[in-house]
């Protein structure tokens, strides 16, 4: 009997650690960080949504939204274990997996580019690419709008010598003291910003989007790393489908009252005039056509954005894409 | 001295590559977080010229910007050292400077003077000057007492001749200042670079962010630490002149 006793407490004993181990071991893997391309703004607001609606929570995932900046890789991050999702731009994703960064897409949140170029519409027309002739051009040097700007140029026939680039930064000083003509922006978050702002002094604006010349750069995708993929697909299913429920609500007209003041939690200084029309183009650029589900991954978009990557030598040949890019079923 | 300086340089670039590397295999790294040595390599091949010629227009702007601290330390210092109204204010005035964070005082200056040149040499000035500045102020505000007791009490003392007793006596530790304040130099040009400026070896290295491109960056990185290594050597040597011209030890 004794002996008996002894087996059965043991056996509970044993098994009760088991369970704690699996709890463990469970919540672990739940515990998710995923790391932003940029600060907390309109467009990451499909995040925060999901963060401050605990969205994640409800779905059992323990997920710590960490904003980025220029200083942050997110690519970097999830090589050295520190993120375990995170947002990139195409040419971040193109780039790393041609140095042999073991990452994958699996969403695309733009489905447009929201880098376009403001300018007057008094001043300037811009009706073809021709028209960029002479031009004083604002591009970060080595960032992914100089790209654009040369492919556009190239598409329009234009050398670098027909316009004037200009090297821009974060001071706008520049564009409205009218030294440059055009000037690189977020549109959905720097632009309704300046827009506003000419629009105090008086003056128009309006946006040049390379989409609209048929150059296509694919902006930010969520990626992960191939073993978290391999290893944690039910996972990874589960990450997706809360963050594209997130933006799928945030992005709804009804939940509006809610996000902006989600907005304002962050963004204090902005007007929310400003940030519903923020909202309002993000709404276009990551879902322009409501048949198509939000974070479908454009492969014709990837297949440019290579092409114009591997013309400008900044990739030093092509991949076979299907190796990057893996949508995930819900989409 | 000089090629002391280079292989110190060596030594400690190598390490800094050596631990990189064990970090890169250690822990299985792709070439996109730390870059292999082949990688390396063949950006040095490709990059030498442009990058050599970048940091020469750096190393330009921050030897301007050196002799321009040198002069502003030692102007301020001077007029400084005494304990009256106007001393006390330019020390007020050169401690607030400094304290000012150079990446919140670089827009304005961005504005004000453009891109180029001159806001790359501000900057550089500024971040190099203020430790010129204190050493200047605490050599001019010492006392030599054995020396300049006699010239007071025979009442020759004039303030050029305090000022020239009180830098003979100090020579070494100025020289030594003057020579450790080129990394400021060359620090503060770089900052002005990546801040405000479309030339540099600065501004290389921002574009060689914006590319996620660590390749580029410790290329970068050697370029500067070698045209350091030979300017710090060379302003030794020059110190080690003017010593003896002055002493003639």
């Amino acid at each position: 009997m004794t002996m008996i006793l002894r087996f059965l407490s043991r056996s509970v004993l044993v098994c009760t650690l088991l369970l704690f181990l699996h709890s463990t071991y469970c919540s672990a893997n739940d515990n998710i960080t995923y790391r932003l391309k940029w600060l907390r703004n309109v467009s990451v607001v499909g995040a925060l949504y999901a963060e401050h609606n605990q969205l994640f929570s409800k779905a059992g995932l323990n997920v710590t939204v960490k904003p980025g900046g220029p200083e942050r890789d997110a690519i970097r991050e999830l090589e050295l274990g520190r993120a375990d999702f995170g947002v990139a731009s195409a040419d971040q994703v193109l780039r790393a997996r041609a140095k042999g960064a073991p990452i994958v897409v699996i969403a695309q949140l733009f489905q447009i580019n929201p880098l376009q170029w403001i300018y007057r519409p008094e001043k300037l027309q811009l009706g073809s690419l021709a028209d960029l002739k002479e031009k004083v051009i604002g591009v970060t040097f080595g960032g992914n709008d100089e790209s654009i700007m040369r492919t556009l140029l190239a598409e329009g026939n234009l050398d670098s010598s027909q316009v004037r680039l200009f090297s821009v930064r974060y001071d706008y000083t520049p564009f409205y003291r009218k030294r440059v003509q055009l000037w690189p922006v977020y549109r959905n978050a720097q632009g309704p910003i300046i827009t506003a702002q000419l629009a105090q002094e008086g003056e128009k604006t309006a946006y040049f989007n390379p989409a609209d010349f048929g150059v296509k750069f694919v902006a930010n995708s969520v990626v992960t790393h191939v073993r978290t993929l391999k290893e944690k697909p039910e996972l990874v299913q589960r990450f997706l489908g809360v963050l594209l429920s997130g933006w799928q609500q945030a992005l709804d007209p009804e939940n509006e009252k809610a996000v902006l003041s989600l907005l304002q939690h962050y963004e204090p200084n902005i007007p929310q005039t400003i940030q519903q029309e923020q909202l309002r183009i993000t709404r276009t650029l990551i879902q322009p056509d409501p048949t198509v589900a939000i974070g479908r991954i454009d492969h014709a978009g990837w297949d440019q954005t290579q092409e114009i990557m591997v013309s400008q030598k900044l990739l030093p040949h092509t991949f076979a894409l299907q190796e990057i890019l893996k949508p995930q079923k819900s989409l | 001295m000089l090629l002391k300086r280079i292989l110190q340089f060596f030594l400690l670039y190598a390490l800094f590559i050596g631990c990189l590397l064990l970090l890169k295999y250690s822990l299985q790294l792709s070439d996109y977080v730390i870059p292999g040595p082949v990688g390396m390599l063949q950006t040095l091949t490709t990059k030498y010229r442009s990058y050599g010629l970048a940091t020469l227009n750096t190393m330009s702007i921050a030897v301007i910007g050196q002799v321009v601290s040198v002069i502003l330390a030692f102007t301020l210092g001077i007029i400084g050292r005494q304990s009256t109204w106007l001393g006390s204010f330019i020390k007020v005035a050169a401690y607030n400077i400094q304290a000012y964070p150079i990446v919140a005082l670089a827009p304005i200056l961005f504005i004000l003077l453009g891109d180029g040149f001159l806001t790359r040499l501000l900057i550089a000035a500024m971040i190099c000057y203020f430790p010129l500045l204190l050493s200047v102020l605490g050599i001019m505000s010492k006392p030599v007492t054995d020396i300049e007791h006699f010239y007071r009490a025979t009442g020759r003392m004039r303030w050029q001749l305090e000022v020239k007793i009180r830098t003979f006596e100090n020579l070494n530790q100025l020289t030594t200042v003057i020579a450790g304040s080129a990394t400021l130099a060359m620090a503060g040009t770089i900052v002005g670079e990546f801040i405000a400026a479309n030339a540099g070896i600065g501004y290389t290295i921002r574009i060689a962010l914006y590319q996620s491109d660590l390749a580029k960056i410790l290329i970068a990185l050697f370029f500067i630490g070698i045209t350091i290594a030979i300017y710090q050597a060379m302003l030794e040597l020059l110190g080690i002149a003017i010593r003896r011209a002055w002493t003639g030890k």
